[in-house]
């Protein structure tokens, strides 16, 4: 019998057949063209455990996954042995609409938990890409937001609490199922982001949001740069209370528009909203906007929605996407300098900055001979890096085609305290079992 | 320790002998918090202005193996300041600058030592606040914050302390001097800030911070409401919160402590009234109106016998210190207390209040309460003689049996005063020994020498015996 049948049938008999997706679609959970030796959808707490015991025995190692829309993100890995998903973990556990806060499976998908929430007017406020197949346990593991961060924070301010399965096959808790709580440390914020490398999140308690009455998109096109960003920075320095403010540069969601652009989004109650329209049309006037459009209903959804997608706007077609964290004020040099930059290079860059959170999505696509040219993208990178490093903030290059990851590190340096980054890993997953050598300093 | 032993004249050295305490009389003012039941004397306190002068100090302890612990305004009330094997106080007092603010990206760099309320004085002709604003904001600084990741009134809109933290410089254990996160809202990597916010002052020593500051909200409402019974108040909440409005504050008096605030005050409430509900909103004009009207219906429709409105920013002003003095009004209802700081999912408030009653009315200790309702965040202050030793073990019975209703009903033992030395007994009420031993690595990590604020949220095999398990 071969090593990959073996394995097949010691993995069969822990999730039966149905629990292990089949050999021909593997290259679904590729990464970084790797193909796994197996991917498995446990059901249970029980067969997690039981999976990570055999990876265990067997020296393999498993890269924790929820519906996969950022399994690429991380270095290139030395060898993919086992993705273990969690995605038929998809219940809702406990809800009680009063307490505006529930308890999910973490492969639930953020879409179909939504759905839920909806039937008792609530939502959790959370807006990464692919709303239909990412899920919560890897929203929390990668701390995922999208453009209404800016209102309503990211998976770390709506955590609350939640169950792992450490590489020892123990289960752990953290947090609470309360909106507040600090009883012992707050151990959610080490899992918050760490990328699966800590332990496989199982179940997630959070805080909820009621559904706002009514929601709007404004979308304000300008002449240049500076103008948009001008209007930004007034309205987050207001008392208006946008739940997104978002610049657009070379492509905007939709209507793929040329020029620069802001798109604010406003939701609450009615009265409320259209108060804050008002206000926004008149800064916008007054600033130079060449063009003031109001979207809801349908056209809003559609969107809203393409707003979210950003990051994934080239996907299917070799990009490098690129996640920039800078002070609010750093934003429009960093941009201007991405732009002059890439201005002749042989391939385009879109560019959205999510004005009130200082956070920076550049995608490169379209590339002149259909490929990413890697020594020439490797450099247009490092320098963009040290552009924002050279302001206190930091870049991650969170897609990139393998070859091209291995000429830079998609991190970047953490600096000093990266030695007790290292201890935390090799105390909470002493056997090393756990989505190996892909974050930071290869841990 | 002795006046002449050499690590107190070491500590000289670094800091000069005038920011030393050695003498007994001014070392009794450091052996407690707000918590005053609990005491315990340091050897020594000393009062460093820098990173560098902490790291020194830090690495001498280190030398001569004794504990050391961080201590801030000393208004914390679960005891994590105290020396419970003796040892080093390191008080942050001076460290008191507010280093920065930068308004336009709303966000300011302190040092640990900076009352709360100092930052918000500090920014608000710019239209800016420090949202968390626990009710000791006046004394409590912003270092003790973090340590204990202290919530407050507007929590129940903008969150906790954590919430509000960007980066944070701190000394660690061995005194290397190291900065988590930044000016940044993300940075790559384990958020080793998230961790060591609200680890009460194991994992290190917090010597500068990067805060958020927040716009200052167009428009407030705040409404009063007098009810008959607590229960009324307490549907008010669910309601308030099922029609969809998240108040910038949601917070509950009972009778007792109505009596107290009044006694005290005389803000003119009804002595005879049941509880108090004060509900702020907070954000643009426009709409703010209707949600008040909201609320005044839901109010009329729990037998609310008294509605007020705060007229103008004073009227507001004195609401809020009706409620924020409340504490300084329990001396007058009894010689000694202790504020409890369990959380409740919001639903289950009522029976958990009823079940409060009933655990004083078994044990004979009178319980006022006076708290976040919005978050269910209760406070139930427990009133006593510390003098009278049989009521001292019926507080204690009180104390285990309020904490085991509030673990049963899904909640947790504290909300935002921290374990300290008063909870650590009933963290297996919420935590499993798996869950501790995973918190116990992870401080191993940070303090694996283990004097770094000793005898602190971990319970012992004592605690496990008390609570029967």
């Amino acid at each position: 019998m071969s090593n990959s049948n073996q394995l097949h049938e010691n993995l069969v008999q822990i999730v039966d057949e149905a629990g292990l997706l089949p050999e021909d679609q593997l290259s679904r959970y590729a990464i970084d063209d790797i193909n796994p030796q197996a991917v498995v959808l446990p059901r249970s707490t029980h067969e997690i455990q039981e999976v990570l015991s055999y990876a265990a025995d067997s020296a393999l190692s498993v890269i924790p996954a929820g519906g996969g829309t950022k399994l690429g993100v991380g270095n290139p890995p030395d060898k993919v042995d086992l993705v273990l998903s969690t995605s038929r973990l998809d219940q809702v556990l406990e809800y009680e609409p009063g307490d505006l806060t529930v308890t999910v499976e973490a492969g639930i998908r953020l879409a179909a938990l939504q759905a839920k929430l909806a039937e008792h007017g609530q939502y959790l406020p959370l807006d990464p890409p692919y709303a239909d197949r990412c899920t919560i346990g890897g929203i929390t593991a990668t701390n995922a937001s999208g453009p209404s961060r800016f209102r309503y924070g990211s998976a770390r301010d709506r955590v609350l609490g939640m169950r792992v399965v450490q590489s020892s096959g123990t289960v752990i808790k953290s947090g609470g199922k309360v909106v507040k709580n600090v009883a012992g440390y707050d151990l959610n914020k080490l899992y918050l982001g760490s990328f699966g490398t800590l332990g496989v999140i199982t179940e997630v308690s959070l805080k909820l949001q009621p559904l706002p009455e009514i929601e709007r998109t404004i979308l304000l096109t300008f002449n240049d740069v500076s103008e948009t960003v001008n209007v930004a920075s007034e309205i987050s320095g207001s008392q208006l209370l946008p739940t997104s403010l978002n610049l657009f540069v070379n492509g905007v969601p939709l209507t793929d528009s040329p020029e620069p652009c802001l798109l604010i989004g406003l939701d609450g109650p009615s009265e409320t909203v259209e108060w804050q329209i008002d206000a926004v049309k008149t800064v916008a006037q007054q600033n130079g906007a060449i063009g003031v459009e109001l979207y809801e209903g349908q056209r809003q959804q559609e969107l809203q929605g393409a707003m979210c997608a950003f990051p994934q706007v080239g996907a299917g077609t070799p990009t490098v996407v690129c996640r920039a964290n800078l002070r609010m004020t750093d934003v429009s040099g960093f941009i201007n300098t991405a732009l002059e930059a890439n201005e002749s290079a042989p391939w385009r860059m879109r560019a959205t900055g999510l004005m009130g959170s200082g956070v920076v999505y550049l995608v490169f696509s379209e590339f002149s001979n259909g490929d990413v040219p890697v020594e020439h993208t490797a450099e247009a990178i490092a320098n963009l890096r040290e552009a924002a490093t050279n302001v206190g903030g930091n870049l991650i290059v969170e897609s990139a085609p393998t070859a091209l990851k291995r000429q830079i590190d998609v991190w970047g340096s953490v600096g000093r305290s990266f030695e007790l980054m290292k201890s935390i890993k090799t105390k909470l997953d002493p056997i090393g079992l756990l989505n190996i050598g892909r974050f930071v300093g290869g841990i | 320790m002795k006046e002449n032993d050499p690590l107190i004249s070491e500590l000289a050295n670094i800091v000069g002998s005038e920011h030393v305490i050695t003498d007994p009389t001014s070392l009794s003012v450091y052996e407690c918090d707000g918590a005053t039941v609990f005491k315990a004397l340091p050897d020594v306190v000393v009062f460093p202005t820098t990173p560098q002068e902490i790291s020194a100090i830090v690495k001498l302890a280190n030398k001569h193996n004794v504990p050391f612990v961080a201590r801030g305004a000393g208004t914390g009330l679960s005891g994590g300041m105290l020396t419970v094997n003796g040892g080093i106080i390191i008080a942050l007092n001076r460290m008191n600058r507010i280093l920065e603010i930068d308004i336009a990206n709303q966000q300011a760099v302190v040092e640990p030592g900076v009352v709360n309320l100092w930052l918000t004085q500090a920014v608000q002709d710019d239209g800016y606040y420090y949202a968390p604003d626990p009710s000791s904001q006046q004394a409590c600084s912003i270092g003790g914050n973090i340590a204990e990741n202290s919530g407050g009134p507007h929590t129940l809109k903008y969150g906790v302390t954590s919430n509000h933290v960007l980066g944070l410089e701190v000394v660690l254990t061995d005194g290397e001097i190291v900065e988590f996160g930044g000016a940044v809202e993300e940075t790559p990597g384990y958020d080793i800030r998230g961790v060591m916010i609200g680890s009460e002052g194991t994992f290190g020593i917090v010597t500068k911070a990067v805060v958020r500051l927040l716009r200052k909200p167009e428009g407030y409402q705040t409404l009063l409401g007098v009810f008959e019974t607590i229960d009324d108040a307490s549907n008010v909440v669910s309601s308030i919160i099922a029609q969809g409005i998240i108040p910038a504050a949601l917070e509950m008096m009972d009778h007792f402590v109505i009596k107290a605030v009044e006694e005290a005050f005389h803000w003119g409430f009804p002595l005879d009234a049941g509880a108090v509900l004060i509900v702020e909103l907070d954000g643009i004009k426009a709409g703010m109106q209707g949600q008040a009207e909201q609320i005044t219906e839901i109010f009329n429709e729990n037998n609310c016998r008294e509605t007020r409105y705060a007229k103008d920013e004073e009227d507001r002003q004195q609401i809020w210190k009706s409620r924020k003095s409340a504490f300084g009004s329990f001396g007058r209802l009894a010689p000694n207390y202790i504020t409890q700081d369990g959380v409740v999912p919001r639903t289950q408030l009522p029976k958990v209040l009823r079940r409060i009653a009933e655990i004083s009315e078994k044990y004979d200790i009178p319980i006022a309460n006076v708290f976040h309702a919005g978050d269910g965040n209760i406070h139930p202050i427990v009133l006593f003689d510390e003098r009278d030793e049989d009521q001292c073990e019926r507080v204690e019975a009180v104390n285990m049996e309020i904490l085991r209703a509030c673990a049963e009903a899904g909640g947790t033992i504290t909300g935002e005063h921290g374990i300290g030395v008063e909870k650590m007994d009933y963290m297996p009420l919420i935590f499993s020994p798996e869950d501790l031993a995973v918190m116990a690595t992870v401080k191993d990590i940070f303090n694996p020498s283990g004097l770094c604020n000793p005898g602190k949220i971990f319970p012992t095999a004592e605690s496990y015996a008390k609570l029967g398990l």
